[in-house]
């Protein structure tokens, strides 16, 4: 009876574990073995022989690859502290709100309900050099004549799968914080107010350190899946115009699917699966730290 | 001093009159894109690709509805099947990874035992294994294995998909449920397990509840695995379906809105359901770890 207790949680967690390493750790454990292959799929022999780190160093020396991993580096940069910041002012407009906060708070998570595919599908509509809102609406007010080329020119088409991956973001970002401005005592910030600190001063040390959690848990579940931007940039580009606007993301597939090297392609895989580790971790800690620090001041 | 008072109160009034503002701008650009394809979905594809733009819609019909499940040849795609799929596809493997779920995270809150956080970080970590780069290895164990474009392929991967989430969500309902209760429980003579079921699962049923519709969220929506392990009207789901709107150069796009509005509305409905949930069970543990 001695031993039993602590197999417990294990038997409790074996199905969850079993379901992983049949679905994900099978498979991944195979793409890493087929990493070092000149696997294609149209040539099923090639799948036994082994290249060493050949792909490894054909993507490497490729700068088409790199200019894929640093664009996604840069639009999770620039989506993540954007999508912050966003979140955080609207979460602090909301809590100001005396009426309608329950309105408010579904509007507010309008966004989190569509599928990554739907935004990519509705901001390529709506950015349509041709038909698309944003240019008639931008014509009709006459600020332009033209026609701007949203998805087409390289910069704009960045441009425009930022704000599609912003807007498709930001309400999570909301309603984290919000529950945090929410859930956080009154006292300390009147007691900032009586020792006379300005809003600004009250905000920066005392309502900021108690949100920081819930911001990073937020960052936390976004970075679990940064890769819903494949989705949207897959439906409002495809990586175009030329490949400008492709990600890691995209270049894997297209590599795996339309060119049919799959080696090729589950090593870059590992190039996005690592990146996508990098973040979850670094926001896990970050949320870790956070709480430490909160646990010791309150 | 009446100065004083006075100017005090137009900053006020300022402030709130910005506030009022902000508030408004900010919502309607959160409104605007979904309010802007369901009015599209019910005009004519004239007026939507009218030049210059109309921008008061002269008819509104639901011609692009009826168009739809009109069925294929007559201007539809085989929506009902993708519908029937997906709802098939979700609501199975949520079932299933609610169950393990439950399990897992019960485990979490409940028991401590060595290695629980790196075991925790771990079962998330498999969660960020982004949809396309699994669906190269999938694919191909899937194509070996014979379950390519079957709902049973497309289950089991939604499962593993959902699995992390749904115990971190679960492990932070139960955590809220105070421990004293199912001990108290089982010194009036229950066994672990009814106390479980009749003390801790009643009061995490709500939060047991939002998890079981996450995960169905994630799987109605979900689109990099489906569209590479999906191939025909066995298996689409409706995020694939949608690219059959799309041809080589055209867009029909009124047909695509409606099928969006298709999509959105169970989403809607069943989010608006959870809402207080959710944000309950991914904060809880955030002040006190």
């Amino acid at each position: 009876m001695k031993g039993f207790k602590p197999s417990a949680p294990i038997l409790l967690l074996l199905p969850a574990f079993v379901v992983l390493a049949a679905v994900v750790l099978v498979p991944l454990l195979l793409s890493l073995y087929s990493s070092f292959t000149p696997f294609r799929l149209t040539r099923p022999e090639t799948f036994f022989v082994l290249i060493g780190f050949r792909n490894y160093v054909s993507i490497l020396s490729n700068p088409d690859f790199w200019w894929a991993f640093g664009r996604t580096v840069l639009l999770l940069t620039i989506a993540l502290n954007l999508e912050m910041l966003l979140g955080l002012g609207l979460a602090m407009l909301v809590e100001k709100a005396t009426r309608g906060q329950r309105i408010l708070r579904t509007l507010m998570m309008f966004p989190m309900m569509f599928s990554p595919i739907l935004v990519g599908f509705q901001f390529k509509f709506m950015f349509n050099d041709n038909i698309g809102l944003v240019n008639n609406a931008l014509q009709s007010l006459g600020i332009t004549q033209n026609a701007i080329p949203w998805l087409i020119e390289s910069h704009l088409a960045f441009t425009a799968i930022t704000i599609a991956e912003v807007w498709s973001s930001t309400s999570i970002f909301a309603i984290l914080i919000l529950a945090g401005l929410l859930a956080m005592p009154k006292e300390p910030i009147e007691a900032a107010r009586v020792d006379g600190c300005t809003p600004w001063q009250t905000f920066r040390y005392v309502t900021w350190p108690f949100v920081m959690p819930f911001a990073y848990i937020a960052m936390t579940i976004r970075s679990l899946d940064v890769a819903r931007a494949y989705d949207i940039v897959k439906i409002m580009t495809d990586g175009g115009p030329a490949g400008r606007t492709e990600l890691l993301w995209t270049l894997v597939g297209r590599t795996a699917y339309s060119d049919a090297r799959m080696g090729l392609a589950n090593a870059m895989a590992y190039f996005s699966i690592l990146l996508s580790i990098a973040f979850t971790v670094y926001f896990y800690n970050k949320l870790a730290a956070a709480r430490a620090q909160i646990g010791a001041e309150w | 001093m009446i100065d004083e008072n006075a100017s005090a109160r137009l900053t006020r009034r300022a402030l709130t009159f910005a506030h009022r503002v902000g508030l408004f701008l900010a919502m309607l650009v959160i409104c605007l894109p979904g309010i802007w394809i369901v009015l599209s979905s019910l005009r004519p594809t004239v007026e939507i690709m009218a030049k210059p733009p109309v921008w008061i819609p002269q008819e509104l019909s639901l011609d692009a509805y009826v168009a739809m499940f009109s069925g294929i040849g007559k201007g539809g795609i085989p929506v009902l099947d993708y519908f029937r799929n997906s709802l098939i596809i979700s609501v199975t493997s949520t079932v299933i990874a609610v169950a393990i779920g439950m399990a897992g995270g019960y485990a979490f809150a409940r028991y401590r035992f060595r290695g629980k956080s790196g075991m925790f970080l771990g079962l998330m970590l498999t969660r960020t294994v982004p949809g396309i780069a699994m669906s190269l290895p999938l694919f191909f164990v899937y194509a070996r294995l014979g379950i390519i474009d079957t709902h049973f392929g497309m289950i089991l991967a939604y499962v593993a998909l959902n699995i992390p989430f749904t115990i971190w969500l679960i492990d932070g309902f139960f955590r809220q449920v105070p421990k004293d209760l199912a001990e108290a429980a089982q010194i009036d003579g229950c066994t672990r397990w009814q106390a479980f079921w009749q003390v801790e699962f009643p009061l995490a049923r709500p939060g047991i509840a939002s998890a079981a519709i996450f995960a169905f969220l994630t799987c109605w929506n979900e689109f990099a695995l489906a569209s590479q392990l999906t191939r025909s009207v066995n298996s689409k789901t409706l995020p694939v379906g949608l690219l059959d709107y799309t041809a080589e150069f055209t867009i029909d796009w009124r047909g695509m809105c409606a099928l969006a509005v298709v999509m959105i509305i169970p989403a809607l409905t069943l989010t608006y359901i959870v809402q207080k949930h959710l944000v309950g069970g991914l904060t809880s543990g955030a002040v006190k770890g």
